[in-house]
């Protein structure tokens, strides 16, 4: 008698459409999504969800789109970019972000180097910038728009289509080739592209870093199945809102593959200028920014509390006075409480904090990260201080985001945290660079085997860029970008992003960039926050037209001279500022000095307001 | 795309997230305001059995007097028609209520028919002298309109003086409505439910409810098209009518709507009070409802009610006043060098001027004010 062995059965790979295909048939009257339309959050169950997807699929199908095809979107966040992201992915085609900011030129380069043969844009003004250069784009066969106003039945276009139009061809396909979008999703493989994204190009033109959907499955097990963020990890009952560009790879793991994993219900703010009244709306338990937006957000608030009542005021500055107690000693603590903090905390809460919280949407926050840029620790201890449970979290597109965390309970002010349990992080002898190993590392640039090479070394490890060292053996503290780093003419190494950083902890601060490489010392350029330097400029009855003029101001060249004075005396003579000078304009991504994720071009700097930086050099003031 | 499902704790805790049009314009749309209304509506529950008798009656006189304040900020505080003429339509809807209800063997005519006959009537005939009066409204305003309105109350006094036979002439009256609702009696002391309740708790259980059901209905009609509508009359008709809002029928309405409430006040009035004096509906009448409206807050229907409780119980706090400053008299013939009256009536013409120059918003605003900056906590707005 022979026993036949079944080969064992190929374990069922996971993937992100088919996770929401398994909540759409277990709940599929659950609640997904929600999108803010005429001043009501519309609801999108798990089952209307799915069925989008599918048939945005189809739809995908029936416009040709073969597997390891590009689709391009340019929009702001909404259900359709997720719709579309995931029915791309369904389908075996890579889906490529660009950022509603992007401009003409960039959006001709990132389509063009993507070869992308559909286009999603979300309105008039990104149909318009495609229709600029699309005689360039031979591969770009189809532009999907999804807000009519000022293009249906005006532009004739023949590539033009509407979303509306395009699910009916998504239902058609469907009816006739019923299945087909899941006979796909069953021939994925984990070497399969899902995802195109586009560093931001700080030194260069953006390089597009690939995906796999194995580095994908490994991120979500790491960073939201295990907990690796949250603790305990994210369930059904957390709530998000998607605001941060999704063509960034952070933004894409806080809102489509922890939704899809965990099934946290997502809110697209309305736009990025609503996202202070939809937060407030929405109260995330689990929320991500970039520094600029908790340093807004600290802005902000002491505004508001400027112009308040003078008893406001007086228990504002008492309780924060307190707040600041709480975070020195929570900071002291590894983040977590001592009887005396809850204590304070818990007093503070009725006359200062639970309402602060609230107004800023932040009260029922249990996990609060900041991340894809340096911070200044003294941002993350004021709101750790008034209870918002903050988290410095490290990671970049190459490694799919999986590198560093500061986790719950063993926080390290100043350190972006430990590496995961589950991979390999070493810090370079030589150079002091944080080196990765994991299976997130991507395979590749696309089409840019050089920038590869350079990128990820024979044994498979990933060169992050970033120059870093151990803080007691666990943590990982992160000087700066390894091309950042300035080396003075005294052969003094200075890490400027923790010069500018502090200098940007001051509300009136907005930008400073440091300036010193083989030069005898350093010099800044800053510019101002218009909203409060201007409303302190106000209560002074200084008056001011434009950003230029109030910049100059003598009044507000003395208080930034203050700020810069406050920073010199936390570090070293060599580090200090000895001049600096005000930007005469807001920096702005249209004129190509900040990227898409606001970070400053440090090439473009030098090259636009030289003169003013060899003025610092030359003058004796 | 509505009416999913959400897990648990997804769901509360976040009152400014509507999901649907019915949770955004619901009444009480916050759990505070939910809580804070239960309160409100148990405490009034509860009072009758912790005051006493006479106390509950003056609260009976504020519900009714409420009620019919409501009706004159809808025609003054929403839809900014200057009306003098309050106590006229007041006075029809008292006599209209005594007539219908009245013993049909008494001395002034009677018909002998019940609260859900009468009640509605009394504020339907009233409302159709409103509506009568409306056609002045519609080509006069401001003071104009003041002094048209004004003339309907000497035009009401002389009438009611003159009808005998329905008013029973000045100085002898007539008794008020009969609160008797299918053979059920408001007005006698009874068993409801297993609990003896004396006249007066009946009359303010009666006058309670009433006024909830008036007060609600006034709220939505203020919030919805037609009150809008009324706004964009008041603050400025001509580019109301420009945008599209038909002046006469606006203003006809206001009149009708606001003349409705008076009636039913007036009938409910003199429920409460028990006779008829018709020589009481005089321009010191619609001046105390001016008062009340100016006092409580213009355009708010919670002002209206805290309005006419305020100038109601006044009169029973002023009576407190000689104890303490004895050149008041207690009495009209007391010596002194005044009396109460002529206090309360100071009383009434400084508390218009205070209000007017220092809280333009009435006791309402005080509210307000007080909430906002609570709510606006840690921050002023």
């Amino acid at each position: 008698m022979t026993t036949t062995l079944q080969p064992p059965a190929p374990p069922a790979t996971k993937s992100v459409p088919g996770r929401i295909r398994d909540r759409a048939s277990r709940a599929g009257d659950r609640v997904a999504l929600r999108e803010k339309d005429f001043g009501i959050w519309q609801d999108i169950t798990w089952g209307q969800y799915w069925d989008t997807i599918v048939t945005v699929g189809h739809g995908l199908l029936a416009l040709g789109v073969k597997v390891g095809d590009r689709v391009a979107i340019q929009s702001e966040n909404r259900p359709e970019w997720l719709i579309t992201d995931m029915a791309t992915v369904a389908v075996r085609a890579v889906t490529m972000g660009l950022y509603p900011t992007n401009p003409v030129a960039e959006v001709r380069y990132l389509l063009e180097n993507s070869d992308s043969t559909i286009l999603l844009a979300e309105d008039q003004e990104q149909v318009d910038k495609a229709l600029a250069v699309v005689d360039q784009l031979p591969r770009l066969e189809k532009i999907i728009y999804i807000e009519p106003r000022g293009v249906r039945r005006r532009y004739t276009d023949p590539r033009l289509l509407y979303w509306d139009d395009f699910l009916d061809l998504g239902r058609q396909h469907r009816s006739a080739a019923d299945g087909a979008v899941e006979r796909c999703m069953a021939e994925a493989t984990p070497d399969d592209i899902v995802a195109l994204i586009y560093t931001s190009g700080t030194t260069g033109p953006p390089k597009g870093a690939m995906l796999s959907a194995a580095n994908v499955e490994f991120a979500i097990r790491t960073l939201v199945e295990e907990g690796g963020f949250t603790d305990p990890p994210p369930t059904d009952t957390d709530v998000t809102l998607s605001y941060l560009p999704l063509s960034h790879v952070a933004e894409r793991i806080f809102t489509t593959w922890f939704n899809a994993s965990a099934g946290q219900l997502v809110h697209f703010a309305e736009s990025i200028e609503t996202v202070p009244q939809n937060l407030k709306e929405v109260q995330p338990t689990i929320f991500f920014g970039v520094p600029r937006i908790w340093e807004k957000i600290h802005a902000t608030v002491e505004i508001r509390v400027a112009s308040a009542t003078r008893l406001k005021r007086w228990n504002y500055r008492f309780w924060m006075r307190v707040a600041s107690r709480i975070g020195e000693k929570m900071v002291a603590n590894g983040g977590r409480h001592t009887a005396s903090t809850r204590l304070l905390s818990a007093i503070g809460n009725v006359f200062l904090f639970r309402a602060l919280k609230d107004r800023i949407g932040l009260r029922k926050c249990r996990y609060a990260a900041s991340g894809a840029a340096p911070i200044a620790p003294e941002v993350l201890k004021w709101f750790m201080g008034i209870g918002v449970p903050m988290h410095e979290v490290y990671g970049m597109t190459e490694n799919t985001a999986v590198a560093t965390a500061n986790r719950p309970g063993s926080i390290k002010l100043g350190t972006v945290g430990e590496p995961y349990p589950t991979i390999e992080l070493r810090i370079d002898d030589d150079t002091g660079e944080i080196l990765t190993r994991h299976p997130g590392v991507f395979p590749g640039y696309w089409q840019n085997d050089e920038a590869t090479r350079k990128t990820i070394d024979a044994d498979g490890w990933l060169h992050t860029g970033d120059v870093g060292e151990w803080v007691d053996g666990t943590h990982v503290k992160i000087t700066d970008r390894l091309k950042d780093i300035i080396i003075t003419a005294g052969g003094k190494n200075i890490s400027p992003s923790e010069i500018e950083n502090s200098l940007k902890t001051s509300p009136f601060v907005k930008e400073a960039i440091v300036i010193g490489d083989r030069r005898p010392y350093l010099v800044a350029l800053i510019g101002i926050e218009l909203d409060t330097v201007g409303d302190w400029a106000t209560r002074r009855r200084i008056p001011f037209t434009t950003y230029r003029d109030l910049s100059n101001k003598p009044e507000v060249v003395k208080l930034v001279q203050g700020v810069v004075e406050d920073t010199n005396t936390k570090f070293a003579s060599v580090e200090t500022i000895k001049k600096f000078r005000m930007l005469p304009k807001e920096l702005d991504h249209e004129d190509g000095e900040l990227t898409a994720t606001q970070k400053v071009k440090r090439a473009a700097m030098a090259e636009m307001f030289g003169d003013l930086v060899e003025e610092m050099y030359r003058s004796r003031s | 795309m509505t009416g999913g499902r959400t897990a648990g704790s997804a769901r509360r805790g976040r009152p400014e997230l509507y999901t649907s049009y019915e949770a955004d314009s619901a009444l009480l749309n916050t759990r505070p305001k939910r809580v804070a209304v239960l309160l409100i509506v148990a405490l009034a529950v509860i009072v009758p059995f912790l005051l006493t008798d006479n106390v509950l009656l003056i609260l009976a006189t504020a519900f009714v007097a409420s009620i019919g304040a409501i009706g004159l900020n809808l025609v003054t505080g929403y839809a900014g028609q200057v009306s003098l003429g309050h106590a006229f339509f007041l006075g029809l809807g008292a006599f209209t209520g005594a007539v219908l209800s009245g013993d049909p063997d008494g001395r002034t005519v009677g018909l002998g028919m019940q609260l859900l006959v009468w009640l509605p009537a009394a504020g339907l005939v009233a409302a159709a002298a409103g509506l009568l009066v409306a056609p002045f409204a519609v080509r006069l305003r401001g003071l104009y309109l003041a002094i048209v309105t004004l003339g309907l109350v000497f035009l009401g006094e002389h009438l009611f003086r003159e009808m005998q036979f329905i008013t029973g002439g000045v100085g002898v009256g007539r008794p008020g409505p009969v609160p008797e609702l299918f053979g059920f009696r408001f007005d006698q002391a009874g068993e409801v439910l297993g609990v003896m309740l004396t006249r007066n708790q009946k009359m303010y259980y009666l006058m309670f409810v009433l006024l909830l059901i008036m007060a609600v209905a006034g709220r939505n009609i203020a919030r919805s098209a037609i009150g809008r509508a009324f706004a964009a009359v008041r603050d400025r008709d001509i580019a109301a009518e420009v945008i599209g809002v038909p002046l006469t029928k606006y203003k006809a309405l206001a009149f009708t709507i606001s003349s409705f409430y008076a009636g039913i006040a007036g009938a409910l009035l003199y429920t409460v009070i028990g006779v008829i004096e018709p020589g009481s509906f005089n321009l010191l009448m619609s001046v105390q409802y001016i008062a009340m409206v100016l006092i409580g807050g213009v355009a708010t229907i919670s002002g209206s009610i805290m309005g006419a409780v305020f100038i109601t119980l006044l009169p029973r706090i002023t009576r407190e006043v000689p104890k303490f400053l004895p050149f008041i008299s207690g009495g009209a013939t007391g010596g002194g060098i005044l009396n109460v009256f002529q206090l309360e009536a100071i009383l009434y013409g400084l508390l218009i001027i205070g209000f007017l120059i220092f809280e333009p918003r009435g006791l309402y605003g005080i509210w307000i004010r007080t909430r906002n900056y609570w709510k606006g906590w840690p921050f002023s707005y």
